[in-house]
């Protein structure tokens, strides 16, 4: 009897040696655990992605050579649009450098580009991020800021030898510091109002009251510069509506975000330079 | 002792990243497919506790290394937990028939997905709209549990084959 007893208890006994032996591991190993088996998987979702890649490529092969033609003539014509706007920039920066000489000011923070393809998303209610094939082999730092045409993508949360895992704006881990467009009073922003089958939504808290914002009339929020993270001026989403918080000292709203944030499948991320 | 433990390792895995594939699809829909009870239920109900606790073991881990949860292990416990408890109860049931299969795998994915939301949902700034989504996600991945179960058990069943595990042996010596 009191065997059967016992082999009725032994997997809630093996449970819990499984358990406590998880619990007593130290953090070391358990770090090495962590790094081994994501280094083990790395290559699944990199490769599924470069297969993606060949998908799309030999897709756009089916197109017929008039449409190259005339996508080509497209393209130059916004080619010399953008020739233009960067000349304009560089004589700005040249400025921007000439007056900090002349003013003995701190140098602004200098970033290289680093355009990554996305080789995963996984955008669940719990979390939000995406997978670039790229990471330490490419000097990938942790909390570097990754960016794209529409704004902030989000920020650089692990860093591993070919690959990086980045925290999307719209995933609720995520806080910002930011400022409405024509204000340059701080805000927090938070992501994580993620509705089921609709674009991503994030927060916005502590706004002063005397800013207004509606779904008519929305304001842009952008990146501070506060924090030293991201540089200023970066769209994060449109401020659609703000309500007085409940202890009627600030506002908070919703922010909505980009939905091409979803459709992500190339990104840069912002790497710092020249810093001590 | 390895084979019992690492083919159904292979195969648990196999599944969760052509999971993790459909969900890379999905993500501009705002729609998300959760599938761990799937992964545990063949184990648990087939084979013996430490061969399928291991794999289970194992697959937490591989599933933690690359998802960011409340704490790095979260999935392992959890499934484990899970499997065990499966484990406890497979007798009470004809386990070898495939709808039994199903049923526990849906009850195991709504026990996982119940768990982790729980864990999970510490920090979330609107958790309404955040429980809203979960509710639809959670639809969506009892509904493709529902359909591709029977397809999973019996990929686990011949890979076990394949590699020779006998899953009759199996049954009578856990018995």
């Amino acid at each position: 009897m009191p065997s059967h007893r016992f082999d009725q208890a032994k997997p809630f006994v093996l449970l819990g040696i499984v358990l406590l032996g998880w619990l007593v591991l130290p953090v070391a190993v358990k770090s090495v655990l962590r790094v081994s088996f994501f280094e083990l998987q790395a290559p699944i979702p990199a490769a599924a992605s470069y297969v993606r890649e060949l998908q799309e490529y030999w897709a756009e092969r089916a197109h017929t050579r008039n449409a190259l033609i005339e996508a080509g003539r497209d393209l130059q014509r916004v080619y010399a649009g953008y020739e233009f706007q960067a000349q304009q920039a560089q004589t700005l920066q040249a400025e921007v450098d000439r007056l900090e000489k002349l003013l003995n000011l701190p140098s602004d923070s200098h970033y290289r580009f680093e355009t990554a393809r996305v080789a995963q998303r996984d955008f669940s209610g719990w979390w939000q991020q995406l997978l670039i094939r790229k990471g330490a082999n490419y000097g990938i730092p942790v909390g570097a800021p990754v960016v794209y045409a529409g704004g902030v993508v989000g920020r650089v949360r692990e860093v591993h030898a070919y690959t990086a895992v980045v925290d999307l704006v719209s995933s609720p881990r995520l806080r910002l510091a930011a400022t409405f467009e024509d204000d340059s009073r701080p805000v927090s922003y938070q992501g994580g109002e993620n509705p089921p089958l609709a674009p991503a939504h994030g927060v916005v808290a502590f706004v002063p009251l005397d800013v207004f914002a509606s779904a008519t009339a929305p304001k842009r929020l952008v990146t501070s510069g506060l924090g030293g993270v991201f540089p200023s001026g970066l769209t994060i989403g449109m401020v659609t509506g703000l309500q007085p918080s409940a202890d009627g000292l600030f506002k908070s709203g919703e922010v909505a975000l980009d939905p091409r944030l979803s459709e992500l499948t190339e990104v840069t991320v912002l790497v710092p330079v020249g810093l001590p | 002792m390895f084979r019992r433990c690492l083919i159904p390792f292979a195969t648990m895995l196999g599944g969760w990243w052509l999971v993790a594939e459909l969900n890379d699809f999905l993500a501009p829909h705002a729609a998300y497919l959760f599938v761990g009870g799937l992964l545990v239920t063949f184990a648990a109900l087939h084979l013996r506790l430490v061969h399928g606790l291991a794999a289970t073991v194992l697959t937490g881990l591989a599933i933690d290394a690359v998802q960011p949860g409340p704490f790095f292990g979260v999935h392992l416990v959890l499934f484990a937990v899970v499997h065990v408890l499966i484990f406890h109860l497979r007798t009470r049931f004809p386990r070898e028939e495939t709808s039994v299969g199903v049923v526990t795998a849906l009850f195991a994915n709504l026990a996982l997905f119940l768990g982790l939301s729980v864990l999970a949902l510490g920090g979330e700034p609107a958790p309404a709209v955040a429980w809203l989504r979960l509710l639809a996600d959670l639809v969506w991945s009892q509904l493709f549990v529902a359909a591709v179960a029977p397809w999973f058990f019996a990929l686990q069943q011949r890979a076990l084959e394949l590699g020779r595990v006998n899953l009759v042996a199996e049954h009578r010596r856990s018995l």
